[in-house]
């Protein structure tokens, strides 16, 4: 909700024809003030820091001004871009103007609030959706580096050295792309209108969620030209602290996005419990709503521990302190700890909204109520509070107290029994409906299919003995593919063509959603279940050459994941074709009941002229009077 | 999904009660971080890697020793003082007592930066150097983040002091009520950092 003082305050644009600070900030005086900070710092830093001794290890003085210049790069992007507006007029007693407020929330701006520090939560949804998929689009022109180098058991055409900073980029930029791919487009979009909220809680720090993660991006590019991220997506010490600079542009990165998800987990939960329609008891509130309020409750508590992680990291590099440096009383294994303690949870953020938009459609594909909806949320509770005592699973063969190996072999296999909950709730809703032959619908067919052998193979990675022989093999690499693109990317796209008609007020594009979902399907099945005959035959992960023992295996998915590759060119193409002048949408293409496909196309400024009032659930088909 | 309609209307103390949820949930994301430097504190204390926590003597460099952990009580001692007069302004807008409430967030203030100054000469003077061990590494994460907390903690009472002063908080005071709640955090968060380090 956009807070509306009484405070007087001069209105945008009427101070003697010059336009207000506010009206003035936009992406490119964040990138310009972002940019000259960085250059302003990173030279004075040069002139005026000490030289390293040479006794020194490893690269302190560069690391001291390659930091403290992407600090001066965020600070001055988050200042350009008008981050810091609103603190500072807090403090100085003069709150935004209604007319200011209203500017913010990008009124009758058009395009132009998409480039803004926007706070209403449909511009932050689209800005989301438009991000993740160019972060997709980085991260999968990345992995066809990497399929394409696998392609001859050679490798050959790409530098060892490159290819494993190709191999991290890919890494950290997927998971990022993965972890915000629901939350940040439907979460934002969406969730606040089916919940019949006119915006977000706090939709000031909304945008800052989003922009965070903007600021985020150069310097993970950057660091791809200082060295890269030659130590795996993971950044395991002391590998990191050994590591070139590029390892900064990891550091920075993973601590501003650390930054947005905490935001945006306080603004999502906030907005949930404190903002649902009158009616809209928990009994009444959407499956996804749930979905999306278990993830980013998971990764609250969760991603500060990342962040302090990579704070030390930074520390250990910089000013050579000794958290991870054993010489000096630091332990890799604290990294490891503290890595797996966000990493594991992390799954979770990622797959659960993804899974419960599902659970969000199949009524809606199937003419049915929600089968066991208290069984769905007890499941989602199981699995959110399992999810924090399973981290140890990562670390058998390191060494790290094998006396603990038994009970977090438990714990592991013991979040299958939530996660099974969930596939019931799925198949029981399917059963016996009155299928309605969709892409969302097929994806939950697809999801079953790929998160059952994701699943499955991860009971085997849960064993100590089978982890003994697995771990570090591209096994591994294809079991959480499985789980992450398999289950969490197909409900993802899923979620893309189910909301796409209320975001955009065009329909997605049939026959081109149609191939591509059987593309990706079959290509991502193609793919990994060779990436899975490889790894079972002891092939291990990230290596730029194999023995030629693997060669078919790897052919076999170099061939997938073209198949993928081409798939999601259809699907771009689908969105982007959709999206200028595809079919214009109906207000409720789907006949759904929750409450978002009540409000008209394009969706008005505060969502509703009254709010709503709930009197039932969202799942009543097939009932009298629903 | 059926529905109805009705009017809508948001009363100040509706938004304060979100505001008050949103600022405990971001505080669940602090306090996790907080936990985990006290994490990282016992944990190489607890392993003491190649005796390295405190490091002897060599021919070089003398012995690492550990600090008294009187500076980090007397920080959190400053902290508490500020948490006290900051809880007395509250009591002052609650009372519609405005000149209480500017004595209290005035103080507030004064004491935050005090607390802020009183913890940057205790980083300035250490005995040791970021290079000397795991324990040195440990005492100033723990008082950056302490550091860091007053940094902002200053900034709040500032600006709770000024909006108090410009009679912003006549009709409405879950800012007030808010910032109370960041305060006793901070407070407890300096605390435990003083208990870590009391353990040598």
């Amino acid at each position: 909700m956009t807070t509306i003082m009484n405070r007087p305050a001069s209105a945008p644009g009427s101070a003697a024809g010059r336009k207000p600070l506010i009206e003035r900030l936009n992406i490119v005086t964040a990138f310009l003030l972002g940019t000259v900070s960085a250059v302003v710092v990173w030279q004075l830093a040069l002139k005026f820091m000490p030289e390293t001794p040479e006794t020194s290890l490893f690269f302190n003085r560069e690391d001291k001004i390659s930091l403290l210049s992407l600090i001066a790069w965020f600070v001055g992007f988050m200042t350009g871009i008008g981050a810091l507006n609103g603190p500072i007029r807090w403090a100085m007693g003069k709150d935004l103007s209604h007319s200011e407020n209203m500017f913010l929330a990008g009124k009758d701006q058009g395009i132009k609030r998409y480039f803004r520090y926007t706070t209403d939560h449909k511009v932050v949804g689209i800005q989301y959706l438009v991000t993740t998929i160019i972060i997709f689009f980085v991260g999968g022109t990345l992995a066809m580096l990497i399929r394409t180098n696998l392609g001859h058991p050679s490798g050959g055409w790409i530098h060892p050295q490159a290819y494993n900073a190709i191999v991290g980029w890919h890494g950290i930029v997927m998971i990022v792309a993965t972890i915000i791919m629901v939350t940040g487009p439907f979460g934002n979009f969406i969730m606040p209108i089916m919940i019949g909220a006119r915006d977000m809680a706090f939709p000031r720090l909304n945008a800052l969620s989003f922009w965070l993660i903007v600021a985020a991006i150069p310097p993970i590019f950057i660091s791809f030209f200082t060295g890269g991220i030659t130590t795996g997506w993971t950044a395991y010490n002391p590998l990191a602290s050994q590591a070139g600079l590029g390892m900064n542009g990891y550091i920075a990165f993973i601590c501003i996005f650390a930054i947005s998800t905490m935001v945006a987990g306080a603004n999502i939960t906030t907005t949930v419990i404190k903002m649902r329609a009158k009616g809209m008891t928990w009994n009444r509130t959407p499956i996804f709503i749930y979905g999306v309020v278990a993830s980013v409750a998971l990764a609250l508590p969760a991603f500060p521990v990342f962040f302090l992680s990579q704070i030390m990291s930074g520390l250990d590099r910089a000013f050579a302190t000794s958290f991870y440096n054993s010489a000096g009383g630091g332990s890799g294994w604290l990294y490891e700890n503290l890595f797996w303690i966000m990493g594991h949870p992390e799954v979770y953020v990622i797959l659960l909204p993804a899974i419960a938009a599902l659970m969000e459609m199949a009524p809606v594909f199937t003419r049915r109520p929600l089968f066991g909806f208290n069984l769905a949320v007890l499941g989602i509770a199981g699995i959110c509070g399992l999810s924090i005592l399973v981290w140890a699973h990562h670390m058998y063969i390191s060494g790290w107290a094998p006396l603990l190996n038994a009970p977090f072999m438990l714990t592991t296999e013991l979040i299958s029994i939530p996660t099974g909950m969930l596939f019931l709730v799925l198949v029981g809703t399917l059963w016996r409906g009155r299928l309605w032959m969709t892409v969302p619908l097929m994806s939950i067919f697809a999801l079953l299919w790929n998160f059952m052998i994701g699943g499955i193979t991860g009971i085997y990675l849960s064993d100590v003995p089978a982890d003994a022989f697995l771990h570090g093999s591209m096994y591994v690499t294809a079991h959480f593919h499985y789980t992450l693109m398999g289950a969490g990317l197909t409900g993802a796209i899923a979620s893309l063509v189910y909301w796409f008609p209320k975001m955009t007020g065009r329909m997605l594009d049939k026959k081109l959603s149609w191939i591509s979902f059987w593309m990706v399907q079959i290509g991502f099945n193609v793919a990994f279940m060779g990436m899975f005959m490889v790894g079972l035959a002891g092939q291990p992960r990230r290596v730029e050459s194999y023995a030629a023992m693997f060669s078919r295996g790897n052919l076999i998915t170099t061939i997938g994941a073209y198949t993928i590759m081409i798939g999601m060119l259809v699907l771009l193409h689908g969105v982007i074709s959709s999206w200028r002048s595809g079919q214009k949408a109906p207000m409720n293409p789907w006949h759904a009941k929750t409450l978002e496909w009540t409000v008209a196309n394009p969706v008005p400024l505060e969502n509703f002229d009254v709010l709503p009032v709930v009197t039932s659930d969202a799942y009543g088909y097939g009932k009298a009077k629903s | 999904m059926s529905v109805e309609t009705h009017a809508h209307h948001e009363h100040p103390d509706v938004v304060g009660s979100r505001n008050r949820l949103g600022l405990i949930l971001i505080l669940v994301a602090d306090i996790a971080m907080a936990l985990s430097v006290l994490f990282v504190y016992f944990y190489l204390k607890g392993q003491n890697v190649n005796d390295m926590w405190l490091p002897a003597a060599t021919a070089d460099t003398p012995a690492v020793m550990a600090v008294s952990s009187k500076g980090a009580w007397y920080v959190t001692i400053l902290a508490a003082i500020g948490l006290l007069t900051h809880f007395y302004a509250l009591q002052g807008v609650r009372a519609k007592n405005q000149t209480q409430l500017v004595l209290g967030g005035g103080l507030a203030l004064v004491f935050s930066l005090a607390a802020m100054v009183y913890q940057f000469i205790q980083v300035s003077s250490a005995p040791f150097t970021t290079t000397s061990g795991a324990y040195a590494s440990c005492y100033f994460l723990i008082a950056g983040l302490n550091a860091l907390h007053l940094v902002l903690t200053v900034f709040i009472a500032l600006g709770n002091w000024n909006r108090s002063r410009l009679g912003i908080y006549k009709s409405d005071h879950w800012h007030v009520d808010i910032v109370n709640i960041w305060w006793i955090w901070m407070t407890v968060s300096s605390a435990l950092g003083a208990f870590a380090l009391s353990f040598g």
